[in-house]
Formats: structure tokens, C-alpha cells, sequence
């Protein structure tokens, strides 16, 4: 186990690609953009020494999307790296290939809010059933279920 | 004419077919009860294995598309068959009075019939659970019928003849060959419990991997049958154990008058009979289920090369005898 | 052989839950593993966002039978921290209690079903019969062998009095022994070890790059445990011990479970005896202030992982869930292939799978398993004699 990183020590190591802030007494928040997520995983891969995925949290605050990664390290500090998303269209690329746990969590995150993940070629569903219609992602805010739609199963009577 | 009469009440009724049947049902009961006391449970009550095979006989038969309908009802009847026939020629209460030169060899074919019947419905079930376990049942067989013949040549070699009656009064006048061939004991019983297909040999039936194996798709009558005939071998195999190792319905004191010796003899029967089916559900009880590839590993380098010591064993104490 | 694609699930007797394992096998070798998580789908996570504090604890609860303390423990944590709101010391031993019973009775479930996965039937019923001292207690505590409801945002519902303390003290030795001799057993039998050892290995490298958690991980050697290192409730007081092994097949995994075992029977005695007076829960207030939290937990299974978003209301914005099976999946998938088709039931009871936890959606629980006939009156009748209760005749 090594020391807990400080605040100052996240601030110096990313101070081109994020903004840091200290939420908790042992986790350290990243702001950053989409286009950047590759080097920051990477960079906090390598020069934070975090080498745990715990989770992508995906949440919709009513105007856009929001990604956060959380990883951890030896050193038992947890880095939340955030970034936001356009509603339209989001989009961010994968992070599967340098993070493989990551790649059971964007598959949930792409069924549940319809974020799209480049780069990767088998996003197909794994929390939704097979047949649940293409485009509705329930987890968003404005998402709500339609009577007149059919969401996957048996139709009809039940034998 | 009474000949022929005996005859047909010796193989139908007693100790035949209805005295089978019972003693079957009898001692699955025991079997699961002992294992069930074992495993800190209560266990079923007695009539349970009639009871249950009352009632597959009356479940819905379910036929599977496709699959080939006479060959499937016949092959659990040819199976129960086989080894009903088998029983006859074990003896009971005294010399069975089918016996004759190679009705060891007879006996031993006839038990390699039900999982030639399992093989069978496994492939023909057109399923891919029951085809896997059908492939287990027979690789299964391969590697543990050599040793489990060897262990019963060779009480066979040393008494000379190659019938399981004489091989009894043999034993009656010399020693039991427990105390001979105590190697060749143990294998014949790990072989037994292997062609019966319990833990840790259960493989073609494993349950928590291929369902049911080939018993997946049989249902109603053709699980009834199938099920008395595992229940009717179990009785036929510890027989011939008991006959083979353990000097059947008699002990080293002859007992005259004739319908004595039958009366002990019976009850020597069933004394000896239980303690084989408590050894086998000992083993039963205590052990997990190992792999088909670890049950090859170990059948071909431990099973196979002791029963052929025990077998060079007793060629070389034959001819010391024989030449002393 | 060809290959042949072999369906484990989603009905099928290795697994309790329905999952959709399509395995593509060549013989009796694994290839590769394609999975279907949505049997057990419930969609909780929205229907959270529509509950107050009050009512949502119930929901989360729901999330999953076993594991049903640490998802109401950890959320009401959360939220207790948003809010700034400190619960008494007695709420938290209480919660402690609870969480570590919770977890000698998944343990002692999880030791049963594996078991039974390799045919070994005596174990999974020696196992089984033990864990109902546990049920037992916990019955006596909360009301209910399962989905306890004894969490609320500011404390705990209900009080343990001093008979259920005393009851469960007495039956903690006689659990003792019973876990000392299925160690004995998993160190010495030998159809046991042959099955387990070997299977499903993963190495610390692995363990660490795939994101296992919980006793998968820590079976690996990755000395990770939320208890020690974020530590919450009163692990910080108590003394306990981290259990860790560096086998990293399934046998290293049974080991680091029953040395849990022997770790929470302490824990639970520690916290029995030095049960601290007062007052077992505070006022919260009605909503809670704009924030976001990530809350951790230690489950029977590995690391929960909470993260909740609030917006000033007296409703969670979002609740995202992680549970433990689920970020054990991938190094299930890997440590599948080249294994041999008679190893999968093994190797995924190994990690412990909770699969409503993973998916969170409900489905109707279409697989159960045939039961004997045992009276149920008789058998209760025999295990109260057994384990010494005082109060029951």
C-alpha cells in the first residue's frame, strides 16, 4: 500500500487534459471533456497508479448526459473522472481496450441510456432482453413506457 | 412335469421375478435411507420406491420430435430384461438350478446391456445433453469393465471352473475369497458402483451439468422401467459380489437336512447382500462426483494395473499349488 | 468433435438464477462464452427515482435475497453522509451484527451450493443444516430469514434485546466447531481437492486487469477488502483480519471464504458482547441536500458500489448500482475458456454469481429444484434441540 495521492499531486499530473477538486477525504473529482477520456484513463492508469475499475456511473441531470468513471489503486484513493454528453448525440470512444472491466459497463450503459461507445464493434444488448425496440432508453429523464409499444416477450394469451 | 412346474415357480415367483422386484424396491429404500441418515436427514419411508414407481408408471409419456419411437420403448425394456435374466443364474438360496459351465461370462455380458441401453437412448434423444451423458455412459464403461472382469476371473482361475455356483462351493469347502483376493474385492466393488452409476461415478447422469444425461427425455413408463432396472442391478451385482467374494447362501459348516440348508442359505443371502449394498452407499454418501478425464487417468493407471496384479497373483500361487 | 454450442441456461439445474450462458465447446473443452444477463431484470434503478427515502429502502432491499442488508446498509450510509448526519453508535453496531450474520449465512449457502455442483450431496446438506442456526437468529432479530428491513436512513428499526443477544451467543460456539471441521474437510478430502484445485485459475495480474472483487479477487492474493480500507460502521474498532490466498483457482477461493467464515463469527461476537447503550436511531430530515456520493460496501460477494446523486428533494435523482457478480463477470468469461465442460457449474458457483443483484430486473422464478418430502415441523423440531435454544420448547 502507498501513500494516499494529495490533491495538489492530481493537479500537477493532469493539469492539461481535466480540472481536480477534493470532494471527500479520499476522493478527488476530474472534470474533463470526451474527446480527452483516452489520456486521462491512461494517464491516471500510469501516473496515479489507480490499476481498479470500479464502476461507470452513467446518470441524466435533465439537460445532458453525464459519465463517471471511478477508479481506484493501492494507495486507497478513489479518482472519479466526470464528463458530460450531448443528448442528441452522445458519443464518446471506448475505453474498453486500455480497461477491460470496462467493457461489461458500457455495454449496460449503452442499453440503459444509449450512449453510443466508438471504436468498439460488439455493443449489443446484455441488460435489456433481445428483442426489447431499438432507440428507447429507459433510464433517461424524458423516458417513459409507451402503452402502444411492444417491449419484447410473449405476445398475447399465456398458455 | 413337477420338474418344469418348480422350474417356472423358481424363475417367476420366488426367489424369481416377484422376489426380484420386491428385494429391488426393498433395497433402494435402504439405500436411501442409510444415505439419508448419513447425510444428517431423515430419509424416506418405506413404501417410497413403490410408491414412486406406481406413479411414473401413470405419468403422460412425452415422445420428443423426430425420434425413432419403437427403438426408444424397447431399449429400457431389453435393459430391465438383461439383467432379470442375469438374476437367475446368481444363487440364492442354494446352487441355481440354471447354472452351468460360463454363466459367469453369461451373467457378466448381460449386466453390460442397461448402459448399452443408456448409449442408446442418449444418442437417439436427438438432444444435446443426452447425447454428451450417452458418450460419457460408454466411455465410462470402457474404463472400468477390464478390471472389474479381471477381479471376477480370478476368483474363477483359482477355483477352476467358470461357474458362479461352483465357484461358491468351492469357496464353501476352501476360504472366502475376500480373505483370498482382497485386492480383487475392493475392484469388483469400485466396478460395481461404476456400472451403476453412482457418486463418485455418476458421470453420464450428472445432474448440475448435463441435466440428466440420457435420462433426460425419457419419461413415464420408459422411466419406470428404466429406473427398476438400475434398482434390479443393484440387487443382481451385489449377488454376485456376495456369491463371488463372500461364499453366497452358504458357510464353511455344511447344514444338512436340504430345506434347512435353503432356509439359511436365504437368510445369508440377504445378510450378505446388505452389507454390500451398506459398503456401496458408504462410498455413495462420502464422496463428490469426479471427471470423466480424471476417472481415466485414474481407472487405466490404479485400477487396471491392480487388478492385473491381482490376476498374475493368483496364476502364480495356482501353479505353486499346483506343482507343491 | 465439432463445435457445438452447448446452452447453460437460462434454465438449467447449475444455476439458480436464470443467465444465458451460450457456450461454444469443442468435445469437452470451452472455446469461448457468449452472455445474456437480462432474465432477472427489474428496472429498480428508475423505479428509485420516484420514492422518497422512506419508501425506496424497501426497493433497494429488494434488489437481492442474500445480499439484501448491504444494499439498504450502504445506500442508507450514502445518504446519511449527504445529509451530514451522524447515527448513534448503537444503530451501528447493529448494522454491523447484521451485515456479518448476513454473511456466515451467504458463506455457508455458497459452501453448500458448491458442493452440490460436483455431485458432493452429504456437504451441501451438513452445510445447509448448520446455516439454519444463522436463519434462526436472524429470524429472531429482524422477523425474517431474509430481507431483514432493519435499515433506515438515520439508524436502525428495531432494538436487539438482551434474550436474542444471549440466544445468539449461545449458538455461536456450536457454528464454531461445525465450520472447524468443513475446514478440516476442505483441506483433507479428496474428491473435493480434485475437483477444485486447478479450476478456474486467474493470477493476481489478472484478478487486477479484469476487476474482480470480493473473495474472487482476494483468492488471487489482491488484498483489497472496502471493511479495511474505506472502512464504515464500526470495522474500524472491532479486531478482524483481512483473509487473503494466493491459489487463485476455486479451491483458494473456498479456502478464503471459510477463513470469512471463522472472521465474522468473531466479529459478531466482539459486537454481542460490547453492544454500547442508547438510542438506536436519529430524526432525519425529510429531503436531502444537492450532492453526489459513492458509497462502498463490503457484500458477501465483493465490493457494492452505490452511487447516488441527489437534488435537494426527498427523492434520489439517480441510484447506479454495481453490484460484486457483476464486475466478476468478465473474469469468469476469461478464466472459462480451456477449462472443460464439466468445470463451468464450478467455476461460476465459484465466484458466488447473485444474479438479481446483477441485472435488476425481476423475472418469474422459473427454476426451481424438485424438494423431498421432509416434514417441515419435525425438522425445525431437531435443529432447535440441537442448537441449545433456551426459549423454544
Amino acid at each position: 500500500m502507498i501513500d494516499p495521492i494529495t490533491l495538489d499531486f492530481v493537479r500537477e499530473k493532469i493539469q492539461d487534459i481535466g480540472t481536480a477538486e477534493q470532494v471527500r477525504s479520499n476522493r478527488i473529482r476530474i472534470t474533463t471533456t470526451p474527446g480527452r477520456i483516452r489520456d486521462v484513463i491512461r494517464s491516471v492508469q500510469e501516473l496515479l497508479s489507480c490499476d481498479r475499475l470500479l464502476t461507470i456511473s452513467a446518470a441524466d441531470n435533465g439537460k445532458t448526459l453525464e459519465l463517471i468513471y471511478h477508479l481506484t489503486g493501492s494507495h486507497r484513493m478513489v479518482v472519479s473522472i466526470a464528463l458530460e454528453l450531448p443528448r442528441d448525440a452522445p458519443q464518446v470512444p471506448t475505453t474498453s481496450d486500455i480497461l477491460p472491466p470496462a467493457g461489461i459497463y458500457e455495454r449496460q450503459i449503452h442499453d440503459l441510456f444509449g450512449i453510443l461507445f466508438q471504436g468498439r464493434s460488439d455493443l449489443k444488448k446484455i441488460i435489456l432482453n433481445e428483442d426489447w425496440p431499438e432507440n428507447e432508453y429507459p433510464l433517461r429523464k424524458d423516458w417513459a413506457p409507451d402503452p402502444g409499444t411492444f417491449y419484447g416477450g410473449i405476445k398475447g394469451e399465456r398458455v | 412335469m413337477i420338474d418344469s412346474l418348480l422350474i417356472l415357480v423358481y424363475i417367476f415367483l420366488f426367489p424369481g421375478f416377484l422376489f426380484l422386484i420386491t428385494y429391488a424396491l426393498i433395497l433402494e429404500f435402504l439405500d436411501r435411507r442409510i444415505a439419508a441418515r448419513m447425510q444428517h436427514r431423515v430419509g424416506p419411508p418405506f413404501y417410497q420406491p413403490l410408491a414412486d414407481f406406481v406413479k411414473m408408471l401413470g405419468k403422460e409419456v412425452i415422445d420428443p420430435d423426430g425420434v425413432d419411437l419403437p427403438v426408444f420403448d424397447a431399449a429400457p425394456l431389453i435393459a430391465l430384461a438383461a439383467v432379470m435374466t442375469a438374476y437367475l443364474y446368481i444363487p440364492i438360496f442354494g446352487s441355481s438350478p440354471l447354472a452351468f459351465q460360463g454363466d459367469l461370462v453369461l451373467v457378466l455380458y448381460l449386466f453390460t446391456l442397461p448402459t448399452l441401453a443408456l448409449f442408446l437412448l442418449g444418442w437417439l434423444s436427438r438432444n444435446i445433453f443426452s447425447a454428451l451423458g450417452g458418450i460419457r455412459a460408454v466411455t465410462q464403461m470402457f474404463i472400468y469393465e477390464v478390471p472389474f472382469f479381471l477381479a471376477l476371473l480370478a476368483p474363477a482361475l483359482m477355483a477352476g471352473t467358470w461357474s458362479i455356483s461352483e465357484i461358491m462351493v468351492w469357496q464353501q469347502k476352501n476360504m472366502w475369497f475376500v480373505f483370498l483376493q482382497p485386492i480383487g474385492f475392493v475392484i469388483a466393488l469400485i466396478g460395481l458402483q461404476a456400472k451403476l452409476e453412482r457418486t463418485p461415478f455418476d458421470i453420464p447422469e450428472a445432474e448440475t451439468e448435463i441435466v440428466a444425461g440420457p435420462w433426460t427425455e425419457l419419461t413415464g413408463r420408459r422411466l419406470a422401467v428404466m429406473h427398476l432396472t438400475s434398482d434390479v442391478l443393484l440387487v443382481a451385482g451385489s449377488a454376485l459380489i456376495a456369491a463371488i467374494f463372500l461364499g453366497g447362501p452358504t458357510i464353511s459348516v455344511p447344514v444338512t437336512p436340504i430345506w434347512l440348508s435353503w432356509f439359511v442359505g436365504f437368510f445369508l443371502f440377504l445378510a450378505k447382500t446388505l452389507f454390500v449394498v451398506l459398503i456401496l452407499s458408504s462410498i455413495k454418501v462420502a464422496t463428490g462426483r469426479i471427471r470423466i478425464d480424471q476417472l481415466n487417468t485414474i481407472g487405466w493407471k490404479y485400477i487396471a494395473t491392480a487388478s492385473l496384479l491381482q490376476v498374475a497373483m493368483v496364476i502364480v500361487i495356482n501353479y505353486l499349488w499346483v506343482s507343491s | 468433435m465439432p463445435e457445438v454450442i452447448v446452452p447453460i441456461g437460462p434454465h438449467h439445474p447449475a444455476l439458480k438464477e436464470p443467465v444465458n450462458f451460450k457456450v461454444i465447446a469443442d468435445g469437452e473443452k470451452i472455446i469461448r462464452l457468449d452472455l445474456d444477463l437480462s432474465y432477472n431484470h427489474r428496472g429498480i434503478e428508475k423505479a428509485a427515482e420516484q420514492r422518497d427515502f422512506i419508501r425506496v429502502l424497501p426497493l433497494i432491499e429488494r434488489v437481492c435475497g442474500i445480499c439484501s442488508h448491504s444494499h439498504t446498509t450502504v445506500f442508507a450510509k450514502g445518504i446519511e453522509e449527504l445529509m451530514q448526519l451522524e447515527i448513534p453508535l448503537r444503530a451501528q453496531y447493529i448494522r454491523t451484527i447484521i451485515a456479518e450474520l448476513e454473511r456466515i449465512h451467504s458463506h455457508l449457502l455458497w459452501l453448500g451450493v458448491a458442493a452440490h455442483e460436483i455431485g458432493f450431496n452429504t456437504l451441501f446438506m451438513w452445510t445447509w443444516s448448520d446455516r439454519e442456526a444463522v436463519q434462526d437468529t436472524l429470524e429472531e432479530m429482524s422477523g425474517n430469514r431474509v430481507h431483514y428491513g432493519m435499515n433506515e436512513v438515520g439508524g436502525v428499526r428495531r432494538d436487539l434485546t438482551p434474550e436474542q443477544v444471549n440466544a445468539a451467543l449461545v449458538r455461536l460456539p456450536v457454528l464454531e466447531e461445525r465450520v472447524k471441521k468443513y475446514v478440516d474437510m476442505v483441506n483433507n478430502q479428496k474428491t473435493l481437492l480434485v475437483r477444485f484445485k486447478g479450476i478456474g485459475k486467474l493470477s493476481k495480474e489478472e484478478a487486477l486487469k479484469y476487476g474482480a472483487v470480493g473473495p474472487t479477487a482476494r483468492a488471487s492474493g489482491v488484498d483489497y477488502d472496502v471493511r479495511r480500507d474505506d472502512p464504515y460502521l464500526v470495522y474500524a474498532d472491532v479486531p478482524w483480519n483481512v483473509v487473503t490466498d494466493t491459489n487463485g483457482d476455486v479451491y483458494g477461493r473456498t479456502r478464503v471464504r471459510i477463513g470469512e467464515l471463522m472472521e465474522s463469527i468473531g466479529i459478531v461476537r466482539y459486537c454481542l458482547e460490547n453492544l454500547p447503550e442508547g438510542p438506536i436511531r436519529v430524526n432525519a430530515p425529510k429531503t436531502a441536500p444537492k450532492g453526489e456520493i459513492l458509497s462502498r460496501y463490503e457484500a458477501p460477494r465483493g465490493e457494492l458500489v452505490h452511487f447516488i446523486r441527489t437534488n435537494g428533494t426527498d427523492k434520489v435523482e439517480r441510484v447506479d448500482i454495481r453490484t460484486p457478480t457483476l464486475a466478476n463477470w468478465t473474469s469468469v468469461a476469461m478464466c472459462l475458456v480451456n477449462q472443460n465442460l464439466a468445470d463451468i457449474p464450478v467455476i461460476v458457483a465459484a465466484i458466488d454469481p447473485c444474479l438479481s443483484c446483477t441485472s435488476r430486473i425481476t423475472v418469474i422464478n422459473s427454476d426451481n429444484k424438485k424438494e423431498g418430502l421432509i416434514n417441515f415441523d419435525v425438522l425445525r423440531k431437531r435443529f432447535r434441540t440441537r442448537y441449545q435454544s433456551p426459549e423454544r420448547p
